[in-house]
């Protein structure tokens, strides 16, 4: 081992102290700056991906629509199902209808959808009554629809689809359609909680007078994550219809996370920065009060590169072993994430935020390496720099004059 | 008879540092030569300039003008401040030892440092030549003032210097340690052959070298 490395640990590390103040703070500092800066990035990692998982639960991998409905799409599914990077294609329509119940009323977004489709993202977030109930003459609704309408499993709501009010022009009367609530859904988009409301596909284009007739197809991939590949390559010979993948359906949505995310990485490695001036400040201070070792280590022949070394490589060492102890408070935290959160709820009233305002059942992580990466990247080179300050400053003195300062 | 081996010369050496007054001339123009072996002091008043002078012997400063230079085996006579830790060794009044280190790796370290290869062995050989082979594992906070001087001498030793700079290594000591590390140091420098330059108050320690000079006024002279 170089002598520089041995006396620079001897130096962090004394024999007979088994927690050495200046080591034993500064590892922590830089520790805690790391975890704080992996915890936050882990779990907003976390929620963008949830977040993503669920548009493409509710809008499913690809979208495919037109300027005009699609006629007879059976033959386009067929082909699409055919394709080898598609897992499903089922066909849907869509529009807005007044539902009322009693002296309630809303905007309902209507979605005509297979009931036989057991693949549904839909039936995944139904916490009330069952999917499989889904027949001409019900409906499931979105749990913000059904509150506004002050509906439960089993009450009966209207709905007046704009086909009708074209029938009363034609001075017809027209008569709502009327469904029973078979099903509450709550998959925490509250655009979708507040306004969908599912009916057979059938039942729909009978209300909105379709035909045969849908408003696009919804793609389930193989794999998802090449959504952008497989539309574009779907798209080709298909001018009429667009493919849009799941990425582009929400794209400001997911880019308010990532760019949150980023903010969220600057500010939290903040605390890093400030755990590596106090590095910096407390090795200064420590090559001063060792200014005559230094003169002492130039009169036994250390070099300056040496001296660098030495103080150096302590910036280093504390950076290596700070970083190392984020890692294990990072895993340690997230692990016991739960009783935290249980904890602080407890203790500051808030209720459940996590269930509440997002509707996941626990806070949701996503372990990325490149995080880990990043943060022991700069962390490191943080607190070496912060290590060569002083180094530099004790390797540029002269000898004689280091040691007769005290 | 051959000559004896010059290790250590210096020819007008003038040192100067600034003070609000105006220049303070240390050194005026200091001759020295040491031949292989024998064991010189200096003596003079605090703040004569001895540790000045030790120090531009040393290289660890830089003389305004003049120069010094001492003998590196196989090299002839060099300039002190090129080869800091290869043919010079220090004692210093404050024994300098590294607190984190044990007695045998603050021996072995003037080793490391240097370059040279050295093993425990030869550090714990030194060490215990200067009574301290029961006590190697000890930290300098574990071992008294005479302890640790004797340690600085076994790390001065340790890469076999041909010239010895003792800035008044007995200063911090009572007077019966005082006199055993002198009696200890004249006789390991004598076993090993290597020049020795002392600077001391003391008029007995003096006088118990080969030659002794006083410094004053900024000029070396004889005793």
């Amino acid at each position: 081992m170089p002598w520089f490395l041995h006396l620079a640990l001897r130096q962090l590390f004394p024999p007979g102290k088994r927690f050495p103040a200046f080591a034993t703070v500064s590892i922590l500092g830089v520790g805690l700056g790391v975890a704080a800066l992996l915890v936050v990035q882990t779990v907003m990692n976390g929620f963008g991906e949830e977040h993503r998982l669920r548009i493409r639960e509710s809008f499913g991998d690809c979208v495919v629509v037109a300027r005009t409905p699609i006629e007879h799409p059976q033959d386009l599914l067929k082909a699409l199902r055919a394709d080898a990077a598609v897992a499903s294609a089922t066909p849907y329509s869509e529009g807005p209808a007044l539902a009322r119940q009693g002296d309630f009323s809303g905007v309902a977004f209507v979605r005509g959808i297979d009931p036989t489709d057991q693949g549904h993202p839909a039936r995944k977030y139904v916490f009330a009554g069952g999917f499989d109930e889904l027949d001409d003459g019900r409906v499931i609704l979105g749990f913000g629809l059904a509150r506004a309408l002050r509906v439960q499993v089993g009450d009966k709501i209207e709905v007046w689809s704009p086909a009708m009010a074209e029938r009363a022009e034609k001075g017809k009367a027209p008569l709502p359609a009327v469904f029973e609530v078979c099903a509450l859904v709550r998959t925490g988009f509250t655009e979708v909680d507040d306004r969908a409301a599912f009916i057979p596909l059938r039942r729909f284009n009978q209300l909105w007078s379709m035909g045969d007739r849908v408003h696009g197809l919804t793609l389930r991939l193989k794999e998802p994550a090449q959504a952008y590949e497989v539309a574009a390559r779907l798209n080709v010979g298909r001018p009429t219809l667009q493919f849009v993948p799941w990425q582009e359906i929400k794209k400001n949505f997911l880019e308010a996370i990532r760019f949150e995310k980023t903010m969220l990485f600057f500010l939290m490695f903040i605390i890093t920065l400030v755990a590596s001036f106090s590095i910096g400040s407390t090795l200064f201070s420590a090559v001063i009060r060792r200014s005559r070792e230094v003169g002492v280590l130039v009169a036994l022949g250390a070099r300056r590169l040496d001296l660098v070394a030495l103080f150096g490589l302590q910036g280093l060492l504390i950076g290596a072993l700070g970083t190392s102890l984020g890692f294990l408070l990072t895993w340690l935290i997230l692990f016991f994430r739960e009783q935290i959160l249980g904890t602080i709820n407890y203790l500051f009233g808030n209720g459940d935020m996590v269930a509440n305002v997002y509707q996941f059942s626990k806070v949701p992580l996503h372990y990325d390496a490149s995080d880990f990466f990043v943060a022991a990247f700069f962390t490191l080179l943080v607190t070496t720099i912060a290590g060569l300050v002083p180094a530099f400053w004790a390797a540029g003195r002269k000898p004689s004059e280091a040691m007769r300062d005290a | 008879m051959p000559d004896p081996i010059i290790v250590l010369s210096a020819q007008g050496l003038q040192k100067s540092f600034a003070s609000p007054a105006g220049p303070l001339e240390v050194l005026r123009s200091v001759d020295l030569v040491v031949h292989a072996g024998e064991s010189v002091s200096i003596r003079g008043s605090s703040g004569s300039g001895k540790t000045t002078l030790l120090q531009l012997l040393g290289g660890l400063d830089v003389a305004d003008a003049g120069e010094a230079n001492f003998l590196l085996p196989g090299r002839g006579l060099v300039p002190a401040h090129l080869n800091l830790g290869k043919g010079v060794g220090f004692v210093f009044q404050n024994y300098q030892l590294m607190p984190e280190l044990n007695a045998l790796e603050n021996v072995r370290l003037a080793a490391q440092v240097a370059g040279r290869p050295a093993t425990g062995a030869d550090a714990y050989a030194l060490l215990e030549s200067v009574g301290l082979g029961g006590r190697v594992r000890h930290l300098p906070s574990q071992l008294s003032g005479g302890e640790c001087q004797r340690v600085a001498i076994a790390r001065a030793l340790i890469n076999r210097p041909s010239v010895l700079l003792a800035d008044e290594p007995t200063g911090n000591l009572d007077e019966a340690t005082g006199a055993e590390v002198m009696r200890l140091l004249l006789q390991v420098v004598a076993e090993s052959g290597t020049a020795l330059v002392l600077v001391t108050h003391s008029r007995e320690f003096a006088a118990r070298t080969d030659r002794q000079w006083v410094l004053s006024n900024g000029v070396l002279s004889p005793a």
